[in-house]
């Protein structure tokens, strides 16, 4: 009966598809994710009173991250199962290669740039998720605008900025290629539309890398 | 200095692949080529090597050519690393040594793909191609006899996208330019030159599923949206061949009940 998930997803095709799919939820992800965190700017209460909801939600926000981690397996797994196909497509290599214009820095270096972010990801879970200072925040009895000092705490530092900034510089270009080529992938070419999504698609990935960089600025000139 | 009209012939440094077999290791051979016409093709300039080899009775090289007027998809010649040359929308034969500066080094080398098994030198074994088309480019319905002019009205637009993907030769030169050898914009082509005509609709979904799965069985990498085909293409075709392979694709396979 299910049969033809299992040929859909083993198809060439159909592997690039789950990869545009789950790299555009995450793309959703990273848009809800920065709204979140720029709350930051205007005023501690706000970020507080953020954070103390996505506590609140209890076990539906264990339900939520499992989802996302869902994505992440999935995205990578099939970019992985991409990238050693590709590699065993092609055994004897080019002794003079030269580009005609149509791969750029961003697409060229999609699994450079995309294991730069998973391994920042550790980084910043690790900062945030499991060993940071949010833990016991929303302990009983506990109140004030502690999580923003969190943030501020956890990121001031050298090292902090240099390791945000480059996973964010990696995120950014990652994604300059990422949105447009997911909507190839996806089949929605447009000759009015197409010219619109490549140039929006920088446009969000400098705009999510710009807004999440601000934060380690934010905190280094506090 | 770059070849003009007062310049009728270069000499180039020629580095070309030498490969008895596919097994067989592979090695550049050079030539000095002395007093070459501007005039020629390059495959006339090879020409002109092998002769020279031949008087010298050493082994030609092998490579591919037939109609020589840039519309049959045989030459396939990846040249100083660009599948048929630097020159956009040329293929190997249309290729003119004037687009060369004299004293140049040249390389040539053969399509690299594991699915285009080098047969000998410069010439691949390219029939991958031709077992994806059997899988399903073509039209098995009988159409029966020429019908009247206009009495299956084809909108502009579709006739042209549907010339413009036709006009695939089947060179493989988007597998050669492709950073991962996909065989995404032939199949994109194929696929999309019948989808846009009406003859081509009762076995749209069942040819776009056969011909990626022989695609896929044929060893062709994932496209990852680079888009060197296109600017490789001989013929300028575009990747919006790929996107409709795509949905096609999808359509058939996800959206479709049966």
């Amino acid at each position: 009966m299910f049969t033809w998930i299992g040929q859909f997803l083993s198809s060439s095709i159909g592997k690039k598809t789950t990869m545009a799919l789950t790299g555009l939820l995450l793309v959703g992800f990273l848009i809800a994710h920065l709204a979140g965190n720029l709350l930051l700017y205007k005023d501690p209460e706000a970020f507080e009173a953020y954070a103390r909801k996505l506590h609140d939600l209890g076990p539906f926000l264990y339900v939520l991250e499992l989802g996302l981690l869902a994505l992440f397996v999935g995205h990578i797994a099939f970019a992985v199962r991409t990238i050693v196909e590709n590699r065993k497509a092609r055994h004897s290599k080019y002794a003079v290669q030269a580009d005609r214009g149509g791969k750029t820095l961003a697409s060229a270096t999609m699994p450079l740039t995309g294991t730069i972010v998973l391994l920042f990801l550790f980084w910043h879970l690790i900062d945030f998720r499991f060993d940071g200072g949010f833990k016991g925040l929303f302990a009983d009895g506990a109140s004030g605008a502690g999580a923003a000092d969190v943030v501020w705490n956890t990121l001031g530092g050298t090292a902090h900025m240099a390791v945000y900034l480059l996973g964010i510089a990696a995120l950014t270009l990652h994604l300059s290629h990422a949105i447009q080529s997911a909507f190839q992938t996806l089949g929605l070419r447009h000759p009015k539309w197409t010219p619109l999504i490549e140039r929006g698609g920088v446009a969000l990935a400098v705009l999510l890398g710009l807004g999440f960089a601000s934060i380690p600025f934010a905190a280094a000139i506090r | 200095m770059s070849a003009n009209e007062h310049d009728e012939t270069i000499d180039l440094t020629l580095k070309v692949w030498r490969q008895r077999s596919g097994g067989a290791p592979g090695q550049f051979e050079t030539h000095e080529m002395k007093g070459v016409s501007v005039h020629s093709s390059f495959l006339e300039m090879m020409d002109v090597l092998n002769a020279t080899l031949v008087r010298a009775g050493k082994e030609p090289v092998v490579f591919d050519h037939d109609c020589r007027e840039g519309i049959c998809g045989s030459c396939s010649m990846v040249i100083n690393g660009q599948a048929h040359g630097a020159e956009p929308e040329t293929a190997t034969c249309q290729l003119h040594m004037r687009k060369f500066r004299s004293g140049e080094t040249v390389f040539v080398e053969p399509w690299r793909a594991d699915s285009f098994p080098v047969i000998r030198d410069l010439m691949v074994d390219r029939s991958a191609f031709d077992r994806v088309m059997s899988a399903g480019g073509y039209v098995s319905a009988n159409t029966g006899s020429p019908p009247d002019a206009n009495a299956t009205p084809i909108s502009r637009e579709d006739s042209d996208q549907a010339m413009d993907a036709a006009a695939c030769i089947g060179c493989g030169a988007c597998v050669a330019a492709c950073p991962n050898s996909s065989a995404m914009l032939f199949v994109g082509a194929k696929v999309s030159h019948l989808a846009r005509l009406p003859q081509g609709q009762p076995e749209r979904e069942r040819r776009v599923v056969a011909m990626v799965q022989a695609m896929d069985s044929e060893g062709f990498g994932n496209c990852t949206n680079h888009y060197e085909c296109s600017k490789a293409c001989p013929k300028g075709i575009g990747v919006d061949v790929i996107a409709q392979l795509n949905r096609d694709y999808i359509k058939a396979t996800v959206v479709r009940s049966n």
